[in-house]
């Protein structure tokens, strides 16, 4: 007797983001097991990202190299100046590239970190002597030749350099791993004068040894991150008063870059994943959860294997924390507007994107590092060239393991995709190989009723679904849906996946 | 010299202008008083006042040394002098105090200098040395050099307040170490504000012990050189005391002393009231024979309305005379 096809819906499937720490046959539908060159949208879907739109037409002093770091800078007059390093330069503009090294200033290695303050940017880097650029100048200069400057041999030549509380902090030198290092007040270029000073924190490592990695400014605080632990100091606007407020041993920060400002919490990568610094504060020693729960042994795996830079971002526009490891370039992207059951971000993964920087001006424009230049986070084509959206469930059992699935149909609902390809893909138990149900969406006019004449504003029906039915073949216990398409221009979004099944007999 | 010489003749001019004129005089003078109413009172007279004249001789000296009368030996003015001088003569006398101090005076016999001699006693003497002795360590004391002293006192307060000041030192340091602010350094204290404080009030303790100790080790050698003056006066109490124990003694001598003097002023004035009466009476007798010599000369030198007849005197005079101017 014929059985009748079982509906599964996958309602707005991997709205969770990537789930790679649960076992795959227990998980709910809604994390993905692939969530690639993907965000979860507005509404919650999945769907794929913006891509990158190369602002530089002229990048001839980048050469092949990619832009390492970009800073916007901007004083209280409103000038302001996009300055980015790579190719061992100091860079500034945005459609040419302007070498800003300055004369006889050797550079040969492009980790520099930029901070803004009090008019300036300064630009600090290990075993370099710190520089600074102003408007009134308009010119990127060495540190000791401002007027007021400490000596070159007073001033520290640190990879960590953070603008708070009317000063500049900065720690991390050459065999100095514990001491941070505060300016006069208001003075970045005076490190031996006024009120400046500085603090040694070897004695105060809760774990007795570890070394400063970022430095951060938040709650009133002055958090002093070490690779296994966290140092906090409250009133840092009397430095020399400022005292011990809270230690967090077994969390540190795994490179400075990673720390980015909320508005509420500090995000930052520690060696388990993506944590928040206002929680561990409130949770101090005791288990936290990582924000990166759900990708926790793929962070560790990827912080084993990194051997370059760590970028990462903070778009509130776009709301997420994008992290990158620019070596593997693979890039993470936590979606901050909410957190799963177990208190991890949602996230997604973008391979292969080619990103080796980010900042977020202050217009909320996302600027993107690239071997191109700089490239601004919008469209959908990586500077004109589609890249691959993948979607990939986790194995579904529909509720019972232990009978044979056999797929019938598999009824994708789509939103945008125009002119995209989509393949949708399907395999059983856990095999890697899939079989492929591939579909044009076509060209798409968002007019009613399919009609150029309505394409007009009064009549438009906005971004236009797209409803499929395909066959599919073959039989197993469990089921893996996966769904990629080439994103060429359109933006795509993933409602929903239907699958039609018959439940066979119990193995 | 040969104006000095005078010759004969030169002295016979000078008697009587040459010839037998001075003899002629003396001739009728001797003729004169070889006449019976002459000759006689007035060698009696002459006589008497020589009597007078040498009774007045020796009154004199017997009032200056003394006679014998009846055998007894009645003293001169200068052994009256010599009695008195040794009746007012210095006496010794010697003080002995209650407690055992002596005060002595003695007159050498051959310079006559007085000598005064004070002993204490063997008790006096041991504290009177003890005294002294306390006294020069004080002077001792004051005298060296204060600086050594007074490093010695900051030391002593340095000791004292070291160890409140490690105590604060080691609190200072756990509240930092608490505060995680140990390392701090800091352009414009140095460490923290409060390790500067901290070592401000160490480095204000330390400076007052320091200006403590210069004065104290000042108030010391103060103390010292008082205590010594004191130690040194009080080592001469003993003698002080002897010498106030001697006032009553030396008043009692001086009473004596004027006892004897006003003794001696009276045997002196007793002495020399009868010799004083003696010799008055004496000089009443040699008057009145000089008076009755004066008075049988002048009554034979009266002339009389008689004229003078020669003399076997006068003619021997004037005979005598004549010899002398055989010569021409």
């Amino acid at each position: 007797m014929a059985q009748q096809l079982q509906s599964i819906n996958l309602v707005a499937p991997a709205f969770k983001g990537v789930n790679t720490e649960d076992s795959p046959l227990a998980q709910d539908p809604s994390f993905a097991e692939v969530a690639d060159n993907a965000v979860i949208d507005k509404r919650g879907r999945i769907a794929a990202r913006k891509g990158h739109s190369a602002t530089t037409t002229n990048k001839t002093v980048l050469g092949s190299d990619s832009i390492r770091s970009i800073k916007e800078f901007r004083d209280d007059s409103g000038n302001t100046k996009i300055f980015s390093v790579g190719n061992n330069k100091i860079i500034s503009g945005t459609t040419t590239l302007v070498d800003e090294t300055p004369g006889s200033y050797t550079i040969t290695a492009d980790n520099w970190k930029m901070v803004t303050f009090n008019d300036k940017i300064y630009f600090f880097q290990r075993t370099y002597e710190p520089l600074v650029y102003d408007n009134a100048s308009s010119s990127v200069v060495k540190l000791s030749t401002v007027t007021s400057a400490s000596a070159v041999a007073d001033i520290p030549k640190a990879n960590e350099v953070l603008a708070a509380y009317g000063r500049l902090w900065c720690a991390d030198v050459s065999n100095n791993k514990s001491t941070v290092f505060w300016s006069d007040l208001l003075i970045g270029q005076n490190w031996t004068e006024g009120t400046s000073g500085s603090i040694d924190i070897s004695k105060v490592w809760p774990d007795g040894y570890d070394e400063i990695v970022a430095l951060a400014a938040h709650n009133s605080l002055l958090i002093i991150f070490g690779k296994h632990s966290i140092v906090a100091y409250q009133g840092a606007e009397s430095p020399a008063n400022m005292i011990l407020a809270d230690t967090v041993a077994g969390v540190g920060c795994v490179d400075r870059d990673t720390v980015q400002y909320t508005g509420t919490d500090v995000l930052f990568l520690s060696h388990t994943g993506l944590k928040s610094f206002g929680r561990t504060i409130q949770e101090k020693s005791l288990p936290i959860s990582s924000l990166s729960g759900n990708i926790t042994k793929d962070i560790i795996s990827s912080l084993q294997t990194e051997n370059s830079f760590f970028r990462s971002v903070y778009s509130p526009e776009e709301g997420f924390y994008l992290l990158t490891f620019v070596g593997q370039d693979v890039i993470y992207c936590f979606d901050v507007r909410g957190t799963t059951e177990n208190g991890s971000y949602r996230v997604t993964r973008w391979p292969g994107t080619g990103f080796t920087s980010f900042t977020r001006l202050e217009d909320g424009t996302l600027y993107v590092g690239t071997s191109q230049g700089i490239s601004e986070y919008t469209g959908y084509t990586d500077n004109a060239m589609p890249y691959r959206f993948k979607y990939y469930s986790p194995s579904l059992t529909f509720g019972d393991s232990s009978r044979i699935k056999i797929l019938k149909k598999l009824k994708p609902t789509l939103v945008g995709a125009n002119n995209a390809t989509v393949f949708l893909k399907w395999a059983y138990d856990f095999e890697g190989t899939y079989s492929t149900a591939e579909f044009t969406v076509g060209d798409q006019i968002t007019g009613f009723f399919g009609e150029s004449e309505y394409t007009a504003v009064e009549f438009t029906g906005g971004a236009l679904t797209n409803q499929r039915s395909l066959n599919a073949t073959g039989y197993g216990t469990s089921v893996v849906v996966g769904l990629e398409a080439d994103i060429d221009g359109s933006q795509l979004s993933l409602q929903e996946i239907n699958v039609m099944a018959l439940i066979g007999k119990l193995l | 010299m040969d104006d000095d010489i005078i010759d004969t003749d030169a002295i016979m001019d000078m008697a009587g202008g040459g010839g037998n004129g001075f003899f002629d005089f003396l001739g009728s003078l001797a003729d004169y008083a070889t006449q019976p109413g002459v000759l006689l009172p007035g060698i009696l007279g002459g006589l008497l006042t020589g009597e007078a004249y040498g009774r007045l001789s020796d009154i004199g000296q017997e009032a200056l040394l003394g006679f014998t009368k009846d055998g007894v030996k009645i003293p001169g003015a200068l052994d009256l002098a010599q009695t008195q001088l040794e009746q007012t003569e210095f006496r010794p006398f010697t003080v002995t105090t209650a407690t055992g101090a002596g005060f002595g005076t003695k007159v050498d016999p051959i310079t006559g200098e007085v000598k005064t001699t004070m002993d204490l006693s063997p008790r006096e003497l041991a504290t009177q040395s003890q005294l002294l002795g306390g006294s020069r360590r004080f002077f001792k004391g004051a005298m060296q050099d204060p600086f050594a002293r007074e490093e010695e006192l900051y030391g002593q307060i340095r000791d004292a307040t070291m160890a409140d000041e490690r105590a604060a030192r080691l609190g200072l340091e756990e509240r930092l170490a608490a505060q995680g602010r140990l390392g701090v350094k800091t352009a414009q204290f140095g460490g923290t504000p409060e390790q500067l404080a901290m070592e401000r009030a160490q480095q204000q303790a330390m400076a007052q012990a320091r200006l403590g100790a210069a004065q104290q080790a000042r108030q010391e050698q103060a103390q010292q050189a008082a205590l010594g003056q004191q130690f040194l006066g009080a080592g001469y109490v003993p003698q002080q005391q002897l010498l106030a124990a001697t006032q009553p003694s030396q008043q009692l001598a001086a009473l004596q002393q004027q006892a004897q003097l006003q003794g001696a002023g009276l045997f002196g004035e007793a002495a020399m009231s009868g010799l004083e009466a003696r010799l008055i009476a004496e000089q009443a007798r040699a008057n009145l024979l000089g008076q009755m010599g004066t008075g049988l000369l002048s009554g034979a030198f009266t002339p009389q309305q008689t004229s003078p007849t020669a003399s076997f005197v006068g003619d021997m005079v004037r005979e005598f005379g004549g010899l002398f101017n055989q010569g021409d």
